[in-house]
Order: C-alpha cells, then sequence, then structure tokens
C-alpha cells in the first residue's frame, strides 16, 4: 500500500482559512466526512482532541500529525493542509505548525495502513521532503512530492 | 564504532514512535555511531532488538510514553526519556548515552538498585482491579502511618488512657488521620480506573462506608463502584460540542455521586457493615490456637511472594484492619510485619550460618538482605527465591508463618503499617515489644535453619 492510496486530491488543502488549532482540527475532519471516511464527525473530534489532550501532536519543525483511531472511521485516509502563515498548535518547540496530516485509523481489521502511517512519520523528520512539500504549488505536485519519497 | 540500542514507544503507535526512531537513527548516521532502533508501534514489534544487539550495545536509550521491560537490558547504561525527547534532540540523547556508559560500572548495580527495579517493574506490570486497589492503598498507607503513629505518641504522653492536654491533641490527630484514610482508599481506587472525574464519587462513597460502619472492606467496595460508574457514564453521555464543558464540572460529579452515594446507603452499606462487624467478632473472639493460626496463615502469605499480590493481600488486610478496628488491628498488623522481615533476614543469617552454601555474590546479596529485612523490604528476598524456588519459598514461608503465629499468639501490637526495626524506637508504636522481638528473632532462625540444612553445596 502506498501513501497515495489514502491521500486522494479531495483530501489535500492547500490553503486554509483557519487561523487556530481548533479550526483546523474542524476543517480537516470536515473534509474526511465530506469524502465519507468517517460516519461521526462529533465523535471523531472527540477523539481526536482526546489524543491532543494527552500530549500535544504538533511535533515539532512546522509539523503537526494529529490522530485518531475509532470505529466511525470507515476508511483509513490522510488529509493534508497546508497554512503559510503558520497555526499555533501548541508545538513542542513553541513555533507555528505549516504542514498538517491528519491520520485516521478504523478500529481493527487489516494493518496495511499502519506501515504506511509509520513511514510517513519517518519521511516527515526529513528537511528536504518539508521543504518540498510547503513549496508544492498544486496537489498533484504535492502528490508527486510524495510519490517520489517513496520510490 | 560505538554502539547504542533504543527503543521507542507511544500510546497509539502511529506517528510518535516512528518519528522518535527515525531522528535517533539520522543523528546516529551524523555522529559516526552504529544504532538499532526498536519500535513498539500499532503493528507490533518491529526490528526487535536480540540478545546479541544488546551484548554488543555501548548504551541503552529508552524513548517511550508507554511502559517498556528494561529487564533485558540489565549491566548496560541506560537513559529512559519521553518520546518527544527524541523527537526534540536525538543528538543531544546520544551524547548523554554515551557519557553515560563511559563512567558506568556494572557492579554498581547492587542488590538494593535490584531490588528497586523489581519492585517498580512489578508495579508496573499491575493490571485491572489489582492495579486499582494498589493505588488506592499505597495512597492510603502515609494516612494509616501518621494516624498511627500518633496514637502511639498519645499512649507514650498520657498513658493507656491518653490524659493530659497534649495526649489528647495527639489522640485527635490519630482521629483525623484514621477519618481520611477509608475516603482516601476509595477515592484513589475510582480514579485509577475513571481519572480525575472518579475522584469526588470515589472519596464520598468511601466517607459512608466509614460512616455506615463498613470499614476499609466497605472503602474498597466503594472505590470499585464509583470508578467503574463514572468510567461507564463517561463512555455513555454524549453531549452536543457546545454543551461538553458541563460534563466533567456538573454531570458526571452529580451522576455518579448520586449512583454511588445512594447505593452505598440503600443497598451495599449494611451488608457490608455486617461482614465488618462478623469480622470483628470473629477476631476478638478467637480462641489461642485459631489465633496462632491465623498469623501463621497471614505470615505465609506475607512470604508467598514476596512482595506479590498475595503478600499484598494480607498486607491490606492488616493495614485495612488497623484504622478501622482498634483492638484486633493492632494485633494482626504486627503479625503481617514480623512475617514480612523474616524472609531476608533469615536469608542473611543462613549466609553466616552455611558460607559454603552460597557463591561469593550471595554473600553479598546477604548483608543488603540484612538492611531490607530490618526495614521491612520482603523484596530483599526476591534474588535468593529466584534462583532457587523448589527450596528457598518453602523455608521462607515457614520461617513466616512462625514469626507471625507467635506474635499472634504474644498479643504483640504495632500501630503502624511500615516501618521495619525503626518504628520499635518509637515510644508506644508496638505493644509487648520485648516478645514481638522474640517472635521475629524466632521466624528468622527457622527460616535460617531450613535454607541452609535444604540448600546444596555450591561446586
Amino acid at each position: 500500500m502506498k501513501i497515495s492510496e489514502l491521500l486522494t486530491t479531495d483530501l489535500i488543502k492547500l490553503s486554509t482559512e483557519a487561523q487556530d488549532k481548533d479550526g483546523i482540527l474542524q476543517e480537516m475532519i470536515e473534509t474526511l466526512e465530506k469524502n465519507n471516511k468517517i460516519s461521526d464527525k462529533d465523535e471523531f473530534y472527540q477523539v481526536i482532541l482526546e489524543r491532543e489532550e494527552k500530549s500535544s501532536t504538533g511535533v515539532g519543525n512546522g509539523v503537526a500529525i494529529p490522530h485518531g483511531q475509532s470505529d466511525v472511521v470507515e476508511e483509513a485516509a490522510l488529509v493534508f493542509a497546508k497554512s503559510e502563515a503558520g497555526i499555533d498548535f501548541d508545538s513542542r518547540d513553541g513555533e507555528p505548525a505549516k504542514i498538517f496530516f491528519m491520520i485516521a485509523v478504523p478500529e481493527g481489521g487489516s494493518s496495511d495502513h499502519l506501515s504506511v502511517l509509520s513511514k510517513l512519520s519517518r519521511k516527515l523528520m526529513h528537511e528536504d521532503f518539508r521543504t518540498d512539500l510547503l513549496n508544492a504549488d498544486s496537489k498533484e505536485e504535492l502528490l508527486e512530492v510524495i510519490e517520489a519519497e517513496e520510490e | 564504532m560505538k554502539k547504542i540500542v533504543a527503543v521507542t514507544a507511544c500510546p497509539t503507535g502511529i506517528a510518535h514512535t516512528f518519528m522518535a526512531a527515525e531522528a535517533l537513527e539520522e543523528a546516529a548516521k551524523k555522529k559516526d555511531v552504529e544504532i538499532k532502533v526498536e519500535t513498539r508501534g500499532a503493528e507490533g514489534v518491529e526490528d526487535e532488538l536480540n540478545e546479541e544487539d544488546i551484548e554488543e550495545a555501548d548504551a541503552v536509550i529508552i524513548a517511550a510514553d508507554t511502559d517498556v521491560k528494561t529487564d533485558r537490558f540489565r549491566g548496560t547504561a541506560m537513559i529512559s526519556v519521553a518520546v518527544g525527547d527524541a523527537i526534540d534532540d536525538a543528538e543531544g540523547l546520544i551524547d548523554e548515552a554515551l557519557t553515560k556508559a563511559e563512567n558506568y560500572d556494572p557492579s554498581d548495580e547492587d542488590l538494593v538498585e535490584d531490588v528497586k527495579e523489581r519492585k517498580s517493574e512489578r508495579s508496573s506490570e499491575r493490571s485491572g482491579a489489582y492495579k486499582h486497589l494498589m493505588n488506592g492503598v499505597s495512597r492510603m498507607i502515609p494516612f494509616v502511618v501518621a494516624g498511627g503513629l500518633a496514637i502511639a505518641l498519645a499512649f507514650a504522653v498520657g498513658g493507656i488512657h491518653m490524659k493530659g492536654a497534649l495526649a489528647g491533641a495527639l489522640g485527635q490527630l490519630k482521629g483525623a488521620g484514621f477519618t481520611l484514610m477509608v475516603p482516601i482508599l476509595a477515592g484513589f481506587i475510582a480514579s485509577s480506573i475513571a481519572d480525575r472525574p472518579g475522584l469526588a464519587p470515589g472519596m464520598i462513597g468511601g466517607y459512608l462506608a466509614n460512616d455506615l460502619g463498613a470499614g476499609f472492606l466497605g472503602g474498597i467496595v466503594a472505590g470499585f463502584l464509583a470508578g467503574y460508574v463514572t468510567q461507564w457514564l463517561k463512555d455513555t453521555i454524549k453531549l452536543p460540542k457546545t454543551m461538553q464543558g458541563l460534563k466533567p464540572v456538573l454531570i458526571l460529579p452529580l451522576l455518579s455521586t448520586l449512583i454511588v452515594g445512594l447505593l452505598m446507603i440503600f443497598v451495599i452499606g449494611k451488608p457490608m457493615g455486617a461482614v465488618m462487624s462478623g469480622l470483628k467478632g470473629w477476631l476478638e473472639g478467637m480462641t489461642g490456637t485459631n489465633r496462632i493460626l491465623l498469623g501463621a496463615i497471614i505470615g505465609a502469605m506475607m512470604a508467598f511472594d514476596m512482595g506479590g499480590p498475595v503478600n499484598k493481600a494480607a498486607y491490606t488486610f492488616g493495614a485495612g484492619l488497623l484504622a478501622s478496628e482498634a483492638s484486633t488491628g493492632p494485633v494482626i498488623m504486627a503479625a503481617v510485619m514480623a512475617a514480612g522481615m523474616t524472609p531476608p533476614l533469615g536469608l542473611a543469617l543462613a549466609t553466616f550460618m552455611a558460607p559454603d552454601k552460597f557463591d561469593e555474590q550471595q554473600h553479598e546479596a546477604g548483608k543488603a538482605a540484612a538492611v531490607l529485612g530490618i526495614s521491612f523490604v520482603t523484596e530483599g528476598a526476591i534474588p535468593f527465591a529466584a534462583a532457587d524456588p523448589i527450596k528457598i519459598i518453602p523455608s521462607i514461608m515457614t520461617g513466616s508463618a512462625v514469626a507471625g503465629g507467635l506474635s499472634m499468639l504474644f498479643r504483640a501490637t504495632l500501630q503502624a503499617p511500615h516501618g521495619g526495626i525503626f518504628v520499635l524506637a518509637i515510644p508506644g508504636a508496638v505493644g509487648n515489644l520485648f516478645m514481638y522481638g522474640v517472635s521475629i528473632l524466632a521466624g528468622t532462625v527457622v527460616t535460617a535453619l531450613l535454607v541452609s540444612t535444604l540448600k546444596n553445596k555450591v561446586k
């Protein structure tokens, strides 16, 4: 399985109007719902919030990876969002986050998607990859960046 | 080239585990250090470290927000941090680990450390109801210590009738400590189950248990009831987002307290009160033979698993009774502590009585076990029992049964639930001090004799 199978163009948002952490979370969850990836928006929001309460998923270097595993997830999916200005995400290094990957994982079932997500997490630690993601101007270009990295 | 092994883990096991692993691998590459990182993620364990890896490693880095067992790394320099620390500053961690390795001397890990490690491993392995109960008991003990020693001092200052203003005040202190004990027990059992929202219904339930004469047994029931009820309410009640804020501050405390409180008052309180007064009557009316038998059983339990669940069951019984039953509690508590001290003491004595049956390392361990024994740390016997369980465990159980039975026979009393030999120095803490000392000594000698007879010579 590949990252591009979890992240379709409909799930990519190259710009966001959200101003704060709650706003960007809501926006990404709505994207999941519109694409029928989750069956209950409020429930999944709770799952995401519970994870954030334990410790922020803003991992520093401008990256945030809010994630949740729940039975309201119909199908494993990723949402990508980008904020030029950056959003305060209570990140570990105190810097605003610019790259967001929301990860939705169903309860039980196949674990194919898990290894994809662990690979993505590893890649996000590389500065080149982050810069390329930030510089991608179109959805297609963004997917190309990800696919190139997967080769 | 230096080699490091690392383990990364996080609660969900999807992202941070792997980010930390990547960060460590990248940092090691930069610093020209060989590294192997075991990831414990949602999919399971990947790149599992084998014995050879650990053998070759100069240092171990644990970057995890979940419990990672560390016994396989014993004897190698290790640092343990949160998973986020590895993402933030992996290079710093590698430096820190290598510095630690340079100044590391494996022989520093002596028995006392070993016992401490085993104790903390055991508490991290605890699960389910037992874990919740121990969370409550460990929070309760300081209250019993404070209350118990206050009453001991009151007796010392004002005699058995606690005459005088100071003695009266000390008696009041004891009252406060013991009154708080059951609510604390129940509250922390409940909050172990249901987090913070469990505390209020648990403490209120525990207070009612006290009030209804249901004592510490009622408190344990109240704590579990409050914890599971609150957890159920937390999971079941769904509110629209705008009203979410009301859940922890209004809805959960109100509903959980109503359910727990009313159940305690109308359903559980009375039968639990009857159980407690039955227990009290039985303990008070016990004849000599039965007293010795009970003391022997409690004693054998203390030694059986040296700090494990059976030991803790006997201990909780003693400490709980200490606060709720002024007449019989201190008698049981005395037997519990005597029996808990003799396993390490007896083994220490055995290393002197039969030096040819222990290797050099065990001779060293014997000295440490003596210190642990006088401090009432039964776990001090574990290193010996682990090496030869078939011979050691029956021996220490017999010795502890002797100590517990004798202590009960002599009606020795102990007002504090801990302290070992040091509590004997506090005036009034121990009743029938001389015969109590005899009981502990007898248990120690029996243990040592059995161990030195049963064990084979070291070749």
